[in-house]
């Protein structure tokens, strides 16, 4: 479900379930961690997805299908994860997106340095929706972005555009059509896996030091996320979708 | 006081100048201890709006590349001393009084663009030149980052930084670095004027407790990050990686 290639310095990852609009299973996270632990020693990262969109988020219908709620949780602690594992790579991570990045799609923004999109992508976190809160992204999107642009993105289920998104700040670059993000993304890594000695590497650190988002307050933003996992209105809204 | 900044008050509105336009205004450290008197002038003067802007084309190139490569000064502690400088003159350009207006005339490049992030107010032209080419060269902006990330937020902050380059003043204005922009060069200074008049025309206990407040709030007063910053800067500015790209850049 993940696709990792290495070409040279740079490591490109690929969400890689395009039938599903490459929507997050749980194993599909862990996959996507062990490639990021991977480019440890990269010089630059890439993450895209393949099809037609980057990423519609969780696969609603394995957690609708999963009563017991497991299912939500791995997906809420691996997506944390990977954000994290993101920010701790010590190269920086350019992301692109294509077509949507919704919900945990957009949550994978939180952790890269640099990303851009095209400009009619979809982009948002309509996850209270389905009775799932998004507190598990705000410490990160808190770290990245103006604290009243968080909010209303977190609260509220409207989608934007990229070209909002590049507005807002949440992507710092738009390209025209979906199908130009890949190049252009491997292009921004390719112009960062050249610059000479590691200036990039130790920048990165430093800015990971001075705007840190600490484990314990990204972990409770994953606590506060699992805290209605498997509960009532999350159930019901999840069935509702199917129904 | 030498001639290597000027510092013209005209009522309310104080103008320093940095004037080394043959090296683009690159901070020597004679540059900077005139920058330093400049501003510690301004604590007991009657001014209410500081404008920093560069004679001739440049705003501020940045640090003195001849100062920094230590085959060319014979220096191995210019680059720290002139870091150190650097980050105890932004935290005190921060903490004045005054409202602080950046006008970037030209380019401002690195550390001269860190200097408009210090700032409270950025103003430019279409065609200005600004940018964090830092990691182009190995080197690391650590010692304005902090400035970098309270003006435009962490994640646009990491952005800029990571890429490196320059960018236009029209590209710097969509990004939030600038804050007012003029069509062209030659209407910088009366778009200067007008923001300084009308900045100027506020009460100014009311400015400063409100720029004061802000600082508190952002923790702009935290003299220990940005002083780190300032080792860290030095500390890759000496590696011999980076001393060869800075030597490389001088002949190319």
């Amino acid at each position: 479900m993940i696709k990792h290639e290495r070409h040279g310095d740079i490591s490109i990852i690929a969400l890689d379930r395009a039938e599903k609009r490459n929507a997050m299973l749980p194993e599909m996270l862990d996959e996507l961690k062990v490639a990021i632990d991977e480019s440890a020693d990269a010089r630059a990262v890439v993450l895209v997805g393949e099809g037609k969109t980057f990423c519609a988020g969780f696969d609603l219908k394995a957690c609708a299908a999963d009563s017991s709620g497991e299912t939500m949780r791995a997906l809420l602690s691996g997506l944390s994860a990977c954000v994290v594992a993101m920010r701790e790579c010590p190269a920086p991570v350019v992301l692109g997106v294509h077509g949507a990045a919704v919900a945990g799609g957009c949550a994978l923004l939180g952790g890269a340095d640099v990303v851009i999109a095209d400009k009619n992508a979809k982009l948002g976190y309509p996850v209270v929706k389905i009775g799932v809160s998004p507190a598990v992204s705000s410490p990160f999107m808190l770290a990245s972005m103006r604290a009243g642009v968080v909010r209303s993105l977190l609260l509220d289920t409207e989608l934007i555009d990229g070209s909002r998104a590049l507005e807002l700040g949440m992507v710092h670059e738009i390209v025209e059509t979906a199908d130009q993000v890949r190049e252009h993304a491997i292009g921004i890594a390719e112009s960062i896996a050249i610059k000479q000695g590691d200036g990039c590497f130790v920048t990165k650190r430093w800015l990971n030091e001075i705007c840190e988002v600490t484990p314990e307050v990204a972990r409770q933003g994953l606590d506060a996320s699992l805290s209605l996992t498997g509960g009532e209105e999350e159930r019901e809204r999840l069935a509702a979708l199917w129904g | 006081m030498t001639d290597a900044v000027l510092l013209e008050i005209n009522e309310k509105i104080a103008t320093l100048t940095i004037n080394r336009p043959d090296a683009r205004n690159a901070m020597s450290i004679e540059i900077l201890d005139a920058m330093h008197e400049a501003v510690d002038s301004l604590r007991d003067s009657d001014t209410s709006v500081l404008v920093i802007t560069g004679a001739g084309r440049a705003f501020c190139a940045g640090m003195d590349l001849k100062a920094v490569l230590i085959e060319l000064s014979g220096d191995a502690t210019m680059g720290s001393r002139l870091l150190k400088s650097l980050a105890e003159l932004t935290l005190k350009i921060r903490a004045l009084d005054q409202v602080t207006i950046a006008s970037v005339n030209g380019a401002a490049i690195g550390g001269g663009c860190g200097l408009t992030c210090v700032c409270d107010v950025t103003i430019s032209h279409a065609d200005a030149k600004l940018g964090f080419p830092e990691v182009d060269l190995g080197l690391c902006p650590a010692v304005i980052a902090p400035w970098v990330v309270k003006k435009l937020g962490g994640g646009v902050a990491r952005a800029a930084m990571l890429r490196g380059g320059v960018m236009s003043g029209t590209q710097a204005f969509a990004m939030g670095l600038v804050d007012h922009l003029a069509d062209d060069r030659d209407r910088l200074a009366a778009l200067t004027n007008e923001v300084a008049e009308r900045l100027a025309s506020g009460g100014p206990k009311a400015l400063s407790v409100t720029k004061s407040l802000l600082n508190t709030i952002d923790g702009s007063l935290d003299e220990t990050v940005v002083m780190k910053g300032a080792e860290l800067s030095a500390r890759v500015l000496a590696t011999p990686e980076a001393q060869a790209a800075l030597a490389a850049r001088m002949k190319g």
